[in-house]
């Protein structure tokens, strides 16, 4: 178990944040996987989480949305429970849980994402054919709605994904690794959308994996391994310093 | 998965296996208990010849023959099929510590031929109460060469079944002999009055109904013997299942022939001849269950319908009446 | 001649008695267990349709033991409980331990499956009228099939398609991506643990027909062949139900031209026959066609390479 001073930067009080994570661990049977996380998301935000393998990055979005039981501590969305306030947080899994086999076309998929607000009772319809086809159009695959999606290319998949997000009309949005392994045009797409979204106010938490792009892409950044090592905006907290703490071994970086 | 939920299951599955195990060790017990009370106590029990039987039939058999020197255990009680009967560990000791075993032969004990060659070699005198049976006596079904074992339900070739008994006895223990023998008279007679008497009977159904429609083909001797046509839905063992060729053929005859009743057996499920009576219903034939017939185990011991004699006459009676 | 048999037999479904009941049973078997088995399919716990039909095979023992009685509805509550059972611990014993799935679904098959036959073998030498070919439901005895028992397997099969359409979409969120379903809110451990009930379900309709150690058949090999034609899911249910119903009753048929022969195989072979011909035949994905396909590209790059190398060596 590591024991870290945490850097946090940037920290008020009394003020509601998207996402508060107060004392947060999560334990595999007797392997902590997250420890004694205390930690802010600040609102309109592009948020990269980072660490080595098994630092705990996907655990983290997950433990937020009450995917992994919590042994410790808590998480707050806008102040309150993350089940109350579901409709304001939307989840982009890794590509790789999903089957892609899965009989079913990229409309389809897009359109689950409107499963939330159609509740148990309520089945797929005419308007929620038509908005998740405007989301397939944002994310430029608006010609690929009745493609199978075994038939996509990695980064078409991971834009389905987006789209799906976007459907949803989310505060929040938790990605998980959406730019691993895809080709230039999505990455493009990709950050073009979100960028946008941060310009509407709205709040991105994404684990990434690819630290040349860290200061490029993001503005904020949480340095994670199993517990927190730091946080803050890039310029003043993605350092040599504590990206070495962080890999505990150096880091071949260029930081500007 | 909340592990509580885990072990509440497992614990179920394992309580309910225990039972179930439990239950069984008692009902062994119980069997053993019952033969005790039955054989007669004037000899002392160490005295008395162990023999080991398979379906009630025999072991009705080799008490009457027997008397009060045999203590008979056997295997299958009533309602038991011996056409699917898998010997247990239990059952395979029952037989290596007989002094004697009696088995009916002609593959009616269809899944323990091996085990009665293996005890046979073992030294324990092993007998097939059906083996002096003239072929020329036996039935075959098939194309196979196999033959029909149920011949216990022909009064005169149960006979030549009471002689093998008696032979397999004396044998073992001549010191007895005549006793056997006289038990043998007096069970020969007993057969031979069975015998015209049921011939008598069967007399009274009229030529048209003298039909007989049952689970699976049990009563080809019977039928042979005492005047009636046999007409099965399975074939001699109840090994195959039941087509729906079959009693698509066998409801066409009944209709057509408009015979009044058909027969359920004791150690067979009724579903295939509750779905005979079904078909026939809905051609339009008005054709009833005539009743329960004892086909390969005899009833329950103690019950009239617990000896063979009782169990023949209950047979018979029931056809008379549901055919006449 | 063969048409006349044919065509005798066709109508048979119609005319009688037996034949109507049998097909009709085994038709709703086929449609129930090929719409919820694609879902097992998908889900890629095709075995763990097999665990649960052998799981039941105890259940319906002690049924019998309780009872006594070879009261039809019985036997087959005393089968749904066990294999709902079978299906607890092959879960649990995946989430608690480190035992993988299939070594777990090995375990829970074999174990449940010994227990079965040992309850049977322990009564059968008790005997008791009627106790009799509880052995029919290893290989099922669709023969005996009457009115009051398709009565009853229909009113199982359209609950569990009640279920499937109340909750399509939540079963299909749940199966492609739990983990997206669950952040919506959808608790995708209970509709998982609804969908193994209505498999239960399907599984307690198909011990008449197939009984307990082909059932399995049912419930992957219709969604395999369906898979091979359809890419949404809900087509993929419906031409599922179609392949198993089709089976059913063309299996029922085919059994019914000759003395003894089983009905609950025959539909398997049926439905097998069919995944062949999908497999052979499907257009996107058959082999034929992709063979055909491989050819015609063989020739096509042919000739490509032989027309640039004949721009680039005018002389050869």
């Amino acid at each position: 178990m590591m024991e870290h001073k945490s850097e946090h930067r940037n920290l008020q009080e009394g003020k509601v944040y998207p996402i508060e994570i107060r004392n947060l661990s999560v334990t595999y049977r007797t392997e902590p996987a997250l420890w004694n996380i205390d930690l802010n998301f600040p609102e309109g935000n592009l948020i990269a989480i980072v660490g080595p393998n098994g630092a705990g990055k996907s655990t983290l979005i997950k433990a937020v949305m009450g995917l992994v039981p919590i042994t410790a501590g808590k998480v707050n969305v806008y102040g309150k429970s993350y089940s109350k306030q579901r409709s304001k947080v939307a989840y982009v899994p890794q590509r790789g849980s999903v089957d892609w086999d899965f009989p079913t076309d990229a409309l389809d998929v897009v359109e689950m994402g409107l499963y939330g607000k159609l509740g148990w009772l309520r089945r797929p319809n005419s308007q929620t054919r038509k908005k998740a086809r405007e989301c397939l159009e944002k994310v430029g695959l608006g010609d690929y709605a009745d493609r199978q999606i075994g038939q996509l290319s990695g980064g078409q998949q991971q834009r389905v994904f987006v789209a799906r997000a976007l459907a949803q009309d989310p505060q929040i949005y938790l990605m998980d690794e959406p730019l691993n392994g895809v080709d230039a045009i999505t990455e493009e797409t990709i950050l073009s959308i979100l960028e946008n979204l941060r310009k509407e106010g709205k709040t991105i938490v994404m684990v990434h994996h690819d630290l040349q792009t860290v200061d490029k892409y993001f503005d904020w950044v949480v340095m994670l391994n199993r517990s927190l090592v730091a946080t803050g905006p890039i310029k003043e907290v993605f350092t040599k310093e504590n990206l070495d703490k962080a890999y505990q071994e150096k880091q071949r970086v260029s930081i500007r | 998965m909340k592990k509580s939920i885990l072990i509440v299951a497992i614990a179920i599955v394992i309580i309910i296996a225990g039972i179930s195990s439990t239950v069984l060790i008692q009902s062994n017990n119980n069997t053993d208990e019952v033969n005790m009370i039955n054989a007669e106590n004037t000899a002392n029990d160490s005295e008395k010849i162990m023999v080991t039987t398979t379906t009630n039939v025999i072991t009705d058999l080799v008490e009457n023959i027997g008397g009060e020197h045999v203590r008979v255990t056997g295997l299958m009680g009533p309602g038991v099929d011996p056409h699917l009967y898998r010997p247990s560990a239990s059952d395979v000791k029952k037989l290596q510590e007989a002094d004697i075993v009696f088995y009916n032969g002609l593959d009616l004990e269809g899944k323990m031929g091996d085990v009665f060659v293996k005890i046979g070699r073992e030294g324990t005198a092993v007998w097939a109460v059906s083996e002096n049976i003239p072929h020329e006596s036996l039935l075959s079904l098939d194309t196979t060469g196999h033959f029909d074992p149920h011949i216990w339900w022909n009064a005169e070739l149960w006979m030549e079944a009471a002689k093998v008994v008696a032979t397999g006895l004396s044998e073992y223990d001549p010191e007895n002999s005549q006793t056997y023998d006289a038990n043998l008279e007096e069970f020969l007679t007993q057969l031979q009055n069975l015998n015209e008497n049921s011939l008598e009977k069967m007399k009274s159904i009229p030529e048209e109904q003298r039909v007989l429609v049952t689970a699976h083909d049990a009563f080809q001797y019977f039928g042979h013997a005492y005047g009636l046509e046999e007409m099965a839905i399975q074939g001699w063992s109840t090994d195959s299942e039941a087509g729906i060729r079959e009693i698509q053929n066998l409801a066409d005859e009944i209709t057509e022939r408009k015979i009044k009743a058909v027969f359920v057996e004791t150690s067979i499920s009724p579903a295939t001849i509750e779905a005979l009576e079904a078909a026939v219903q809905d051609r339009g034939h008005d054709v009833v269950i005539g009743g329960e017939l004892f086909s390969d185990a005899i009833g329950e011991k103690g019950t009239s319908e617990g000896t063979y004699i009782g169990a023949f006459k209950h047979n018979v009676d029931t056809i008379v009446r549901a055919l006449k | 001649m063969v048409l006349e048999e044919i065509v005798t037999i066709f109508f048979g479904i119609f005319t009688d008695y037996t034949l109507r009941y049998v097909a009709l049973g085994s038709a709703i078997l086929g449609i129930t267990s090929g719409a919820l088995g694609c879902f097992t399919v998908l889900r890629k716990q095709s075995l763990f349709g097999d665990a649960l039909s052998h799981a039941a095979l105890p259940g319906i023992g002690i049924a019998y033991l309780f009872a006594g009685t070879k009261d039809s509805l019985f036997l087959m509550l005393g089968a749904a409980v066990f294999a709902w059972f079978g299906g607890i611990v092959t879960l649990g014993i995946t989430s608690t331990t480190r035992i993988k799935q299939d070594a777990a679904l090995g375990i829970t098959l074999s174990v449940f499956f010994g227990l079965g036959i040992v309850l049977l073998t322990y009564l059968q030498s008790t005997g008791g009228a009627s106790q009799g070919g509880l052995d029919r439901f290893l290989f099922g005895q669709a023969a005996a099939l009457i009115e009051t028992d398709v009565l009853n397997l229909g009113i199982l099969a359209a609950g569990c398609f009640v279920v499937l359409i109340v909750f399509f979409k939540e079963f299909k969120i749940a199966t492609f991506d739990s983990a997206f379903g669950q952040s919506l809110g959808f608790p995708t451990r209970y509709l998982s643990a609804l969908l193994t009930s209505v498999i239960v379900v399907a599984v307690v309709i198909g011990l008449h027909t197939v009984g307990v150690v082909l059932m399995v058949s049912m419930l992957i090999t219709p969604a395999a062949a369906a898979r091979q034609w359809i890419s949404s899911l809900k087509n993929m249910l419906i031409l599922s139900a179609i392949f198993g119903g089709i089976s059913g009753v063309v299996g029922s048929m085919i059994s019914s031209t000759t003395e003894g022969m089983s009905t609950g195989p025959i539909i398997v072979i049926t439905i097998t026959t069919i995944l062949g011909i999908s497999l052979m035949f499907s257009p996107k994905q058959g082999y034929l066609f992709q063979y055909i396909r491989k050819k015609r590209q063989y020739q096509n790059n042919s000739k490509t390479i032989s027309s640039i190398s004949k721009e680039t060596n005018p002389r050869s």
